[in-house]
């Protein structure tokens, strides 16, 4: 029998510019969380660490980190993906029962240090895509939106409500530095185009970011808080790199959604869940996503920005925080995610709030369009 | 007294520049001289019957080997596209005078689409289900340029 593990505390920073290197940027982060929860490192029993060699320009890309974060000779690991892929890598290292708590840490500095349309460029096929040069960030996520947009009869309008209502959230919450609270449709339909029809307000932000999530078995979760989030379902998939999938609808984020369901005991998600943090750095991939996890109907990215079904005060709360047009670095984005269900569950999401939350899900991604998905239900009830 | 002025905090460049020598296989090698002749070829996977171009010599969804040849195109069909006002440069955004049309084309015969760029046509007529033909460099440089781009047929 595996045992069960709660999130019991998070800390994020996410900013254009943070002022300092990425191991400061730990290192307050980090300090200033053990103190809050009354913790030192030595309380840490496993140490998993998020980041990528490419986008911190050394190869190891955590040789930096260890110390900042406090694993110095601690037991001490990396996932290089994003950074739900990490949540799920500790919560699977504690119900293993070989550690009691363990720090998950994600950062990147796509904002101050390197260009993360850099960093995609490097994914993709180095001997036929990189050779052409016609494959891109941006190119690729403007022939999803077309796709979606002309498979939906989504609209250019109801496109630009998707980011007005993330701008608005983000402005609500502390963590985020790209919201709005006054966006308009005009603001949006009067961004420049990128690649038709992507326009540059669809985007998410270039980010210096961290985010920090303490997780616990049962007994040590119930020491180190009063407000456990438990972590009920985990679910994974990964698509090919190639244009054969269809773009405009996601099947690895419907696998991923439909495994944690499964494991969490969801038969009816839009019912089941309070609200969804999702990793949309797209404006046009939220319906995507919502539409993979069962949240609403096929093809109705379109009628469900019109109704506002996605406010906070919606029938499905999607990215209360302003989600990834808020703020989006690389390998915490999805943590973020994360942290943001955590902060709602526990009653902390302050003007974010959505009343009476009791059970969430986190999507994070990585890849170009939506190919490789990761998916995680939490709950306060602990079942 | 005058006060000092504040210390710069300085960013330092650290350039990450390395030639990387990858081996293209036998199958792009083969599409590319493929090419040269003015012809387009792609690979079928004996399970799904998936045809792919550029070729690849194994189908992921499948997990089985690739190596049924069949020449694709040269004309084909719009499947989706953009219209770019910027290109990337090194991850740098700069916006283009006159904008790149991409397309998605499936070519005749091929099941997986390919993305190239079309010319010879306004920007507003780039539309999905836009008859298209191969465009090849001639001479031939023996690249995956070769396939130049696409041009709208008749």
């Amino acid at each position: 029998m595996l045992r069960k593990v709660a999130i019991v505390g998070q800390a994020q920073i996410n900013a254009a510019d943070v002022g300092k290197s990425r191991e400061r940027m730990l290192f307050d982060l980090v300090r200033e969380f053990y103190k809050e929860m009354g913790i030192t490192r030595h309380d840490i029993d496993t140490f998993v660490l998020c980041s990528n060699d490419f986008s911190a320009g050394h190869t190891i890309s955590n040789v930096f980190e260890d110390c900042p974060v406090g694993a110095y000779m601690k037991d001490e690991t990396k996932v290089e993906a994003d950074g739900v892929m990490a949540v799920t890598y500790a919560t699977a290292r504690l119900m293993s029962g070989l550690y009691d708590t363990a720090l998950v840490v994600g950062n990147s500095q796509g904002g101050s240090v390197m260009r993360p349309y850099l960093m995609m460029d490097y994914t993709m096929n180095p001997t036929y895509d990189r050779q052409l040069g016609l494959l891109n960030e941006l190119s690729a996520a403007a022939l999803q939106a077309r796709a979606y947009m002309e498979a939906f009869g989504m609209t250019d309008e109801q496109l630009a409500k998707v980011v007005v209502r993330n701008l608005r959230n983000a402005a609500k919450n502390p963590f985020a530095f790209n919201g709005k609270a006054d966006a308009s449709l005009d603001d949006v339909l009067a961004s420049e185009f990128l690649y038709e029809p992507l326009r540059q307000a669809h985007c998410y932000p270039f980010t210096d970011g961290a985010c920090v999530l303490l997780m616990a078995s049962e007994e040590k979760a119930k020491e180190l808080t009063d407000k456990p989030v438990w972590v009920k379902g985990i679910g994974d998939s990964l698509d090919t790199y190639y244009p054969e999938r269809s773009v405009s609808r996601c099947k690895s984020v419907k696998l991923a959604g439909e495994r944690a369901y499964k494991m969490a005991g969801i038969s009816d998600p839009a019912n089941d869940l309070d609200l969804v943090e999702v990793t949309a750095k797209f404006a046009h991939q939220e319906p995507i996503i919502c539409e993979g996890l069962g949240l609403f109907a096929e093809g109705s990215g379109g009628d469900v920005a019109d109704r506002g079904l996605s406010e906070l005060d919606g029938a499905m709360p999607v990215c209360p925080s302003g989600g990834a047009l808020g703020a989006y670095a690389f390998s915490s984005g999805g943590m973020v995610r994360l942290a943001e269900c955590y902060r709602q569950l526990t009653g902390t999401a302050g003007d974010t709030q959505v009343a009476d939350a009791k059970t969430a899900l986190a999507h994070g991604q990585d890849g170009l369009c939506l190919q490789h998905n990761a998916v995680m239900v939490v709950s306060t009830e602990e079942g | 007294m005058a006060e000092k002025p504040e210390r710069l905090v300085v960013d330092v460049q650290v350039p990450l520049d390395y030639t990387y020598n990858y081996r293209i296989g036998s199958f792009l090698e083969r599409y590319i001289k493929g090419l040269g002749d003015k012809k387009i070829l792609g690979v079928k996977c004996p399970a799904c019957g998936k045809v792919a171009v550029p070729p690849r010599s194994f189908c992921g969804a499948c997990n089985k080997p690739m190596d049924e040849w069949v020449e694709v195109g040269p004309e084909g069909t719009v499947e989706n596209f953009t219209i770019g006002h910027v290109k990337l440069d090194r991850g740098a955004v700069e916006k283009l005078d006159d904008p790149q049309l991409l397309a998605m084309v499936k070519l005749e015969g091929a099941t997986v689409p390919l993305l190239a760029e079309v010319k010879g046509l306004a920007a507003a007529d780039l539309k999905k289900g836009l008859r298209v033909k191969a465009v090849f460099k001639d001479p031939a440089e023996d690249s995956l340029a070769d396939l130049s781009h696409f041009e709208p047929v008749g």
